[in-house]
This record gives C-alpha cells, sequence and structure tokens, in this order.
C-alpha cells in the first residue's frame, strides 16, 4: 500500500478542548469577587500585597525554569494561582519582603523542587504561608489583632478565631454568624470574604474544574469534629455554623485543599481526605497554639495522599489475568 | 447542550447516532485488497496469477480460513505489519465484474432438523469474524446480540435496526442454538426501544442501554450486561464465555444460510468532515478506501486523518488504498486543522483519565509508569485490563497521548505475562 500525506496517531481522534489553562484561569475568575471585597475592605495595601505575591511568584518560577533548563511554562497560570491564593490568605499590610520570601520559597520549595505542576506534594501557597507562620520574629505581622490595628471597617475589628481561643465561645455573643458569613470580619484579604469566597467555589464546581467531594467531605468534617466538642463542652467550644464561617475553612475547602497535584482523585479518597481536613482543622482550632489550622490541616493530609490514593474502585477485569492465563496453560498441559 | 458544554460533565456524553441513515452500494472495485491478521505471506495458499473465487478460502491447507470477497485473479502477496505490532497477509486480486461462488458455501434450508454444529461450521465457514476462540473449542455461556454500534458518527447497527428487526428473531434463534449459549441477550440503545417491539424471541433478554460512548463496546457490553469476560484467544488457549455479535452480522448470517452465499457486503458509515451528514454504503470487503471517497466527494487533505472504525478508538490509516474488513464500520475524514495533536506535558494530577476509564484503571499513574518503562507497576495496576477506548485521551487537559502509553503498557505487560 503506498503511504499518503496523512497524519497517523493513536486515538481518541476527538478532544473535550480542555486545557491545563482552564484551571488556573478560571480560579483567577472565581476569586476575582474575593479579591473585589478585599481591595474594597483595605484598599490599596491589598493590592499591593496581591500585586507583589503574584509577581514574585511567576518571577520565581520563570527563573528557576531558566536555571533548571526547562521549558518556561508560567503562561499555564498556576504559579499566578499559587501567588494569589498566598495573597488572599494574607492580611493586607504584610510587608512586601514577607510576601517575596513566601511566594519564592512556595514556588520554588514546594513546587519546583519536585518537578513542576502536577509533581508538587504539597500547594505551594499553602507552603509559603506555613513558612512566614512558623518563622518566629514575623509571627506578629500574621496576628490580624496586631497587623489590621490601624483599620476600623466599622465592625468588630477583633479576629473571631483569635477571641475563641482567647475566651471560649462565652466570648463570641458579639459575633453574628450571618454577619460573618457576608464577610464582616477581620482576616486575610480575600479568605475573610467568606461568602465570595463560597460563589467562586461553587463555579468551580459547577464547571467541573473542582470535583464536589473534598469541599463537601471539608465542610463536613468541620461540622462532625465542632459538634463532637460541642457535646463534650458546650461553653468552651463554638458551633459548627461558626466555624464554617470563620477564618480559612470556606477558601480551604473551595480551593486551598482542592489543589489537583496534592489532593487525591479516586473518589473514596477525596472523601476522606476532606473529612480528615475538615476535622483536623477544628482539632488545630481548639488544642493548637495558632488560631486557625486550615493551612496545617491541608498540608498535614497532603501528605497522605499517595495513601488515600490507595482508597480506589478495583479495576474492572475485561481481559484474562495472569493468574486465568496460567491457569488456561495448566489445564492445557493437563490434558494434552 | 450549552449549560452541559459550561459544566464539565464526567464522563463526557458521547452519544451513538440513532437516526436513520439510508444504504446506497457501491459498485465492485478493480481490485480488491484482502488483509488476513496474524499471518504471513507464506500461509497464503494460492500464487499470484491464480483465478479465485468468491468464497475461496485462500489458506494453505490446515492454517485457518482466510476467504477471498471477490472473484478474479491474484495479482500481489505480500506482508503488512500493524500498529499493534501484528503482521497481516496482504492479497490483492484484480476483480471481475460477475461472480462465481466457491461450492464449499450452501445454504442451509431446514435450520431446525440441522446439527448445531453443522449450521456453526457453515456460518464460520461463511467468512463471519469473531468466532476463533469458537474454532478452538470455548464454550459459549452468553451470547450478546448488539444493537448498538461501537463508536460515534457510525449508523451501521442504527440502519440495520431500522430495516430488518424482523430477521432478527430467526437469527437469535439459529445462533443460540448453533453455539449452545446458555443465555441470550439483545442490547438495544434505550432511545430506540420501539424496535423491541419487532424482536420476538422466548429465550432471549432484551436490555435497553443507554446510546452513549462506551457503552457498545464489546468488551463494555460483556461485562455489564453478560457479566462475563469477552471470548478472546491467548497464545495458550480461549478465555472468556461471553460472544458478542453485532446485529448487522446477525442478519447477515440469516441471508447467507438462506442463500448459501459468502459474507461479502459490509455497510459502512462515512463522514466527509466533522459535523457533516453521515452516509451509509454498502461495499465489497476489500475494497480501498479511496471508493468510499469519491463517493462522497471529498479529497483528501494534505496532512489531515483518515480515521477507520470512529473517533474514539478507531485507527488512523496511513494510506488511502486501505481496504475495508468485514469490521470496518465507518470513516472519517479530518482535516488538518481538526486533527487533535498531543503535547509533551507533565500530568498535572487532575484525575479526569481515572474518573472517566470504565474499566476504573488509575490511568494518571499508568500514564506516567508507562513513560518511564517502570512496566511491573503497570501490570499491579491492572494495565491489560485497557480496552484502549481513548475517553482519557478525549479528557486529558494536558493533552498527553494517554492511550499511546496504555496501550504499550498493556502490549509489555502481555508479553511478558506469557514469557512467564
Amino acid at each position: 500500500m503506498k503511504a499518503a500525506d496523512l497524519t497517523v496517531s493513536t486515538g481518541s481522534h476527538w478532544h473535550s478542548g480542555a486545557r491545563i489553562t482552564d484551571f488556573s484561569y478560571n480560579t483567577l475568575l472565581a476569586l476575582i469577587p474575593a479579591i473585589a471585597m478585599g481591595l474594597y475592605r483595605y484598599g490599596v495595601c491589598a493590592a499591593g500585597v496581591i500585586g507583589t505575591a503574584v509577581a514574585s511568584a511567576m518571577i520565581a518560577e520563570a527563573a528557576m525554569q531558566k536555571i533548571l533548563g526547562k521549558p518556561v511554562r508560567i503562561a499555564d497560570g498556576s504559579a499566578a494561582v499559587s501567588g494569589l491564593l498566598l495573597a488572599l490568605l494574607l492580611p493586607a499590610n504584610t510587608p512586601a519582603y514577607m510576601v517575596v520570601v513566601a511566594s519564592v520559597i512556595g514556588i520554588t520549595i514546594g513546587k519546583l523542587c519536585f518537578g513542576g505542576l502536577g509533581a508538587n506534594p504539597l500547594s505551594p501557597a499553602l507552603v509559603g504561608w506555613a513558612v512566614l507562620r512558623i518563622t518566629k520574629p514575623w509571627a506578629g505581622y500574621l496576628d490580624f489583632d496586631l497587623a489590621l490595628i490601624n483599620y476600623d471597617l466599622g465592625f468588630s475589628m477583633q479576629y473571631p478565631l483569635a477571641v475563641l481561643k482567647a475566651s471560649g465561645s462565652s466570648g463570641l455573643q458579639d459575633f453574628n454568624t450571618w454577619n460573618l458569613f457576608l464577610g464582616n470580619q477581620t482576616g486575610g484579604i480575600g479568605a475573610s470574604a467568606i461568602v465570595c469566597v463560597l460563589g467562586g467555589g461553587l463555579y468551580m464546581i459547577a464547571r467541573g474544574l473542582v470535583r464536589w467531594e473534598i469541599p463537601l467531605c471539608f465542610l463536613l468534617g468541620v461540622i462532625i469534629a465542632s459538634c463532637l466538642f460541642r457535646l463534650v463542652d458546650s461553653a468552651a467550644y463554638a458551633g459548627p455554623l461558626f466555624h464554617i464561617v470563620t477564618g480559612n475553612v470556606m477558601i480551604g475547602a473551595f480551593f486551598l485543599s482542592t489543589d489537583n497535584s496534592s489532593a487525591p482523585i479516586n473518589r473514596w479518597g477525596m472523601v476522606a481526605f476532606g473529612l480528615c481536613c475538615g476535622m483536623i482543622t477544628v482539632v488545630l482550632r481548639v488544642w493548637s497554639v495558632y488560631p486557625d489550622g486550615v493551612v496545617f490541616a491541608c498540608l498535614l493530609m497532603s501528605l497522605f495522599v499517595p495513601l488515600l490514593d490507595k482508597l480506589k474502585a478495583t479495576p474492572i477485569v475485561v481481559r484474562p489475568t495472569r493468574a486465568q492465563i496460567t491457569r488456561k496453560t495448566v489445564e492445557g498441559g493437563a490434558s494434552s | 447542550m450549552g449549560l452541559r458544554a459550561f459544566c464539565g460533565d464526567l464522563p463526557p456524553r458521547i452519544p451513538y447516532w440513532t437516526g436513520a441513515v439510508p444504504v446506497e452500494s457501491l459498485p465492485l472495485p478493480q481490485r480488491a485488497t484482502l488483509l488476513w491478521r496474524e499471518a504471513s505471506p507464506g500461509d497464503v495458499g494460492v500464487a499470484v496469477g491464480d483465478s479465485v473465487q468468491t468464497g475461496q478460502n485462500l489458506a494453505r491447507e490446515g492454517t485457518g480460513l482466510f476467504m477471498s470477497t471477490v472473484t478474479g485473479t491474484v495479482e500481489e502477496i505480500d506482508s503488512l505489519q500493524g500498529a499493534d505490532a501484528v503482521e497481516y497477509a496482504v492479497v490483492g486480486i484484480k476483480t471481475v465484474e460477475v461472480d462465481s461462488y466457491d461450492s464449499s458455501i450452501n445454504g442451509i434450508e431446514d435450520l431446525a432438523n440441522t446439527a448445531p454444529e453443522q449450521i456453526l461450521a457453515m456460518i464460520i465457514r461463511a467468512g463471519f469474524p469473531g468466532f476463533d476462540a469458537v474454532v478452538q473449542g470455548a464454550t459459549v455461556e452468553t451470547l450478546i446480540i448488539s444493537a448498538l454500534d461501537q463508536e460515534p458518527l457510525t449508523a451501521v447497527n442504527a440502519q440495520v435496526l431500522l430495516e430488518r428487526a424482523n430477521d432478527v428473531s430467526d437469527g437469535i434463534a439459529m445462533l443460540s442454538r448453533a453455539t449452545g449459549a446458555k443465555k441470550v441477550v439483545v442490547a438495544i440503545p434505550h432511545n430506540s426501544a420501539h424496535a423491541a417491539d419487532d424482536i420476538s424471541v422466548d429465550q432471549a433478554e432484551i436490555v435497553k442501554v443507554r446510546a452513549t460512548y462506551p457503552n457498545g463496546l464489546p468488551e463494555i457490553l460483556a461485562k455489564k450486561q453478560g457479566a462475563g469476560l469477552l471470548l478472546t484467544t491467548e497464545r495458550n488457549g480461549t478465555v472468556g464465555n461471553t460472544l458478542v455479535v453485532s446485529i448487522e452480522h446477525l442478519v447477515g448470517m440469516v441471508s447467507c444460510l438462506r442463500e448459501g452465499r459468502p459474507f461479502v457486503n459490509k455497510i459502512v458509515t462515512c463522514c466527509g468532515k466533522s459535523g457533516g451528514e453521515l452516509k451509509n454504503i454498502l461495499v465489497r470487503i476489500g475494497t480501498p478506501v479511496s471508493m468510499a471517497l469519491d463517493n462522497l466527494d471529498v479529497k483528501l487533505p494534505p496532512g489531515g486523518k483518515l480515521i477507520i472504525n470512529g473517533p474514539m478508538h478507531g485507527y488512523a490509516c496511513f494510506s488511502d488504498e486501505q481496504p475495508m474488513t468485514a469490521t470496518s464500520d465507518s470513516v472519517l475524514v479530518q482535516k488538518p486543522a481538526e486533527v487533535h495533536r498531543f503535547e509533551s506535558t507533565a500530568c498535572m494530577n487532575c484525575g479526569r483519565c481515572s474518573a472517566v476509564c470504565p474499566v476504573n484503571l488509575e490511568v494518571n499513574l499508568l500514564g506516567r509508569f508507562s513513560e518511564y518503562g517502570i512496566f511491573d507497576k503497570c501490570a499491579e495496576l491492572g494495565a491489560e485490563n485497557c480496552i484502549e477506548c481513548g475517553l482519557c485521551v478525549y479528557v486529558c487537559p494536558a493533552r498527553r497521548p494517554l492511550l499511546h502509553l496504555l496501550a504499550h503498557a498493556r502490549f509489555v505487560v502481555k508479553e511478558e505475562t506469557v514469557e512467564k
């Protein structure tokens, strides 16, 4: 047969049109309401933090890929998303050098050292944030009550989780759950805009870019753990609704824990991952020295992802397995 | 559709064709090319210059069945390496207009009083594919008659179901007796359930199957409707217990046994361009695909793709002389701009491939292990169960050549298994 001028390849010859950039660009889109809320609340300071974080993450990624001799792929938008998520967790007046350190470490050590997008066991934004959090001299900058002391936004300027830590659930009378849900609380630039983050998260689920299992089970985990604490002592521990609408839980459930490469991909793995993240969050809020535990919970559970991915559906056998073929051979040998 | 395109459906809904596509007959080609899978030119029992009859067995004595579908003179005997590392024997025949039929294929008039073995032998002799395992002595426990096409943009079984539903009952009665199947299942697309009224067989169970890819693939039908393994031949014998026969082949068997003629004409659905109209043509097996393209009035675009057997798991030919075989269901032409290009991007672990896999494989891991040659791990993850449906490639946002990687892993795992 004479070869013609044709393209030859394996199937499938159709494609759904999905691209890697779908994930990052849609995440950026979904976070716009939260960014807008942050800018409205904290003004140009917030813009500075977001801009610094995104720019330094992208520059770090491009520079590192150049140094490592890999193709530069900052256009896939994943570095921008990492930088943005990091910025949304920080107080509005975080010094620029801290932001740069966090995003550069997040991108280089958290991501590119492991081989880049898809190979990182931990979410780069979370690695960056955790570095700031555990660096002792900088602890004051991440304490929202101290950091945002000069702002008066017309609602209680006390960080709800710090109040909970200091005086138990009896100190929470000033906080109205509905107001907290609308984002009338201090906290990270975007993370505190609970309703905006929830809207963005639902958009991501509707687009099929975030699977529903992790966010749902994350929130479920928070509810279960806080109800358990509540059963023990309802005066000392806050209720599930308070936990869901404060701090980083909402952004954690929809955006931080669902980072593609540091989350399981099989259904029951995702369910276990989400539940554990949520429960550990509440446990850390109650027993750790930090007011919020979302980031550490996500980081901790990300380490268990290879294990959680073992919770998978067994392959459907449509072809003879090794055992069956060997058995046939034995049978054939016996009959002949 | 707009909302569904906005919301990323997992699994993606790729519907089968269910409308009517009238069949047009194509003239006999001047030269027919016959392919014989897993055979070498040495297995062919005729020489260049010999005259052959329609239905004549061209195989050397004792090497099996390789039936000529045309009458004429042998022009060429050659071999061809298939993409799956399988050797094909190729025989080119210059055809003559009037068929003279081989005398060893006879009609059976009184089916009820003929021994099942005799009916089965005649079906196999008439050139129907898929009975290799039965020939080797495997028992058929479940017989599945599939009225679903295997691929989208294919309307072969859909059209046969519309036109010849009343022959189906005879066919089922005949084939279930011939194979001795304990259970007979007729799989019908859920949206053409009216066809079930025309099919009346006491011993068969009629199942409505959702008419979306990959529900019509034989492996999936055997697993879901028959709860068994598809009958296949391995080097050490046969495996499985379920025989899947397409409705086109079934009504073909009815006609062949009535008239005593070999199975030489095949319905093929052609689509000249993406989104274009479908056209069913009746061709002689061995007709080059270029004749189908001429009939469609389509010129092959340089750098484009010529796909046989559907856009999902079909194969892209390298030549327009590629002949139609007894299992060719469709021809599709893609322009260079429509050709899906793979990219050398790393897996980003989004997990869509595993979510769509109809046999629950961890495609994300298998793709990586295969890429780096770690085939022990591929075997552990069950790579041999890949049915090569192509859905993982379809959804992959990193555009990785997953089917290529998995098919390679499957091939290596199978080779290693046989060696052990």
